[in-house]
């Protein structure tokens, strides 16, 4: 058989992994053996069969633990949980009765006088003793345990009322609360995932909430901002552009051009097409789209580094700008709230997480606008 | 000791008896050592900080071990007589006294436990058997 080896392999070593579980006091098992041989020797044995020492080892432990069972049996029967010298005796008679020793056929006989402690007398004036050869250290060996500190013990006061001091502290903060490097990457990754979720479920909308309120602020300095109005800022950046807050008369003039200007600009970057569109002169498109363009400009033709910058790695670059002006978005939106057409692309832009869907958007609309420009001067 | 016919007497007797023997034990240091049985009495629930009754107990075990020990040497004794003479000349040098399976098996016999040989195979039909029988 050709795999026969690996096989014989598996085999050999199943009964010793066994063994190990079953045994638990090999410890115990050698110091038999050893006192065994060192009996046999003393008998007039010269030599042992292996498995011969094993089963005499193996037979006198057995011997042991049954005159203990037996011995205990006999105390627990008269009440008690210590044993005394008559319930070994007594053990050591049941042991002994197969062979039977003197005076076992009298019921009623006196332990004192029992003829397995006669025979025992004999043996031990008759051996000599052999001491066991080797020095054994105190077994088994049990470990001793560290409790954790209670509440007493650490000198702490416990979190809550109904958690007595003598309970085991609970471990430092910093264990099982909020770590530093939550964020980081030695976390597990599970973890860190979970993490993510929550903060881009709830930490984000504070996050965007609290741009918005600044930048109204910034930039509103006559309308009063108020919470109603900051949601429903927030939910038109959600993406209905129907539940904006309504337009203020003489807001028209208010948006500020820098803002938006960024993020324009990566919408230039992230398409070149809409260059050639807004190109061509259309006024209203060029009103709309006046900072891309300068944004462009100024990326484009003004500084040579700029270029090769773009140009040698460009996805880098317009990776990180969309991930700028994403977070420019609610800003922006806030600037910009009259302007219907402008608000619809930046709610759109707040939806698409996608890159090229958010490239084909721009184009889209671009178009569109192009196309009807009275729309759009209309609004 | 006073051999006195009347019975209280006899029994007081026993007891010091007892009582030196046991005494006697704290000098005497057993072949089995106390931890060991120590060891296997607490596993089988014996309970007693009395170093005397462990004594006592590894004393019977050795005992044991010894009656057994000496049965199977017997055993092998009269297996080495049972060879012709011509061929114990051959195996004067083997002469050793070897605790086997088959006498321990024999001496334990007698106290109740039954020892099975492990089954065993062998290649060739004069394998494992005694130098002497391949010989022939």
């Amino acid at each position: 058989m050709s795999n026969g080896g690996g096989k014989t392999g598996r085999l050999l070593e199943q009964p010793s992994t066994q063994r190990r579980k079953v045994g638990g006091d090999d410890f115990a098992q050698a110091i038999a053996k050893v006192a065994v041989a060192q009996v046999c020797e003393s008998e007039g044995f010269h030599a042992f069969q292996q498995s011969a020492l094993e089963v005499l080892s193996d037979v006198s432990a057995r011997y042991i633990l049954n005159i203990g069972k037996s011995v205990h049996h006999s105390a627990n029967l008269a009440g008690r949980a210590e044993c005394n010298v008559f319930d070994v005796i007594q053990g050591l008679e049941d042991m002994g009765s197969l062979q039977g020793f003197t005076g076992a056929s009298d019921i009623d006989h006196c332990l004192e006088s029992s003829g397995v402690v006669r025979e025992i007398v004999q043996f031990v004036n008759e051996a000599q003793p052999i001491p066991f050869a080797h020095p054994i250290p105190r077994f088994p060996i049990v470990k001793e345990r560290v409790p954790t500190p209670s509440f007493l013990q650490r000198g702490e006061e416990p979190p809550e009322e109904h958690i007595p001091m003598w309970l085991p502290a609970f471990p430092v903060p910093e264990t099982h609360s909020e770590s530093p490097t939550r964020n980081g990457k030695g976390t597990e990754p599970h973890a860190n995932k979970v993490e993510h979720e929550r903060e881009n479920g709830k930490g984000e909308r504070p996050q965007l909430n609290l741009q918005q309120q600044m930048v109204s602020n910034i930039s509103e300095k006559s309308t009063l901002v108020d919470p109603s109005d900051a949601k429903a800022t927030r939910v038109a950046v959600e993406g209905n552009p129907f539940l904006a807050a309504p337009l203020k008369i003489g807001d028209k003039e208010v948006a500020s051009v820098a803002p938006p200007a960024k993020l324009f600009n990566v919408i230039a970057l992230d398409n070149p097409v809409v260059e050639n569109f807004v190109e061509d002169k259309s006024i209203s498109v060029l009103e709309t789209f006046a900072p891309a363009i300068e944004a462009m400009k100024s990326t484009h033709y003004d500084s040579e580094e700029d270029r090769t910058k773009i140009l040698l790695n460009e996805k880098p670059t317009v990776r990180f700008k969309i991930g700028m002006g994403n977070k420019f978005l609610g800003r922006s939106t806030d600037l910009s709230h009259k302007k219907d057409e402008r608000q619809k692309t930046l709610s759109w832009f707040t939806m698409e997480d996608e890159k090229d869907d958010r490239k084909r958007r721009a184009e889209k609309i671009l178009r569109e606008s192009l196309e009807n420009p009275d729309q759009l001067v209309q609004l | 000791m006073n051999h006195n016919p009347q019975s209280s007497e006899g029994r007081h007797d026993d007891d010091v008896a007892l009582s030196d023997f046991l005494a006697s034990l704290m000098d005497y240091t057993p072949t089995i050592p106390d931890e060991l049985v120590e060891h296997y009495l607490a596993k089988s629930g014996f309970q007693c900080p009395d170093v005397r009754l462990t004594r006592l107990v590894a004393v019977a075990t050795q005992k044991f071990v010894a009656e057994v020990a000496g049965n199977a040497l017997q055993h092998c004794k009269a297996r080495q007589a049972t060879i012709p003479k011509d061929k114990r000349d051959k195996q004067q040098k083997d002469k050793r006294l070897v605790l086997t399976m088959e006498d321990l098996s024999k001496a334990l016999r007698e106290y109740g436990v039954n020892v099975k040989h492990q089954e065993y195979f062998a290649d060739s039909p004069s394998a494992g058997m005694d130098p002497v029988t391949r010989d022939e």
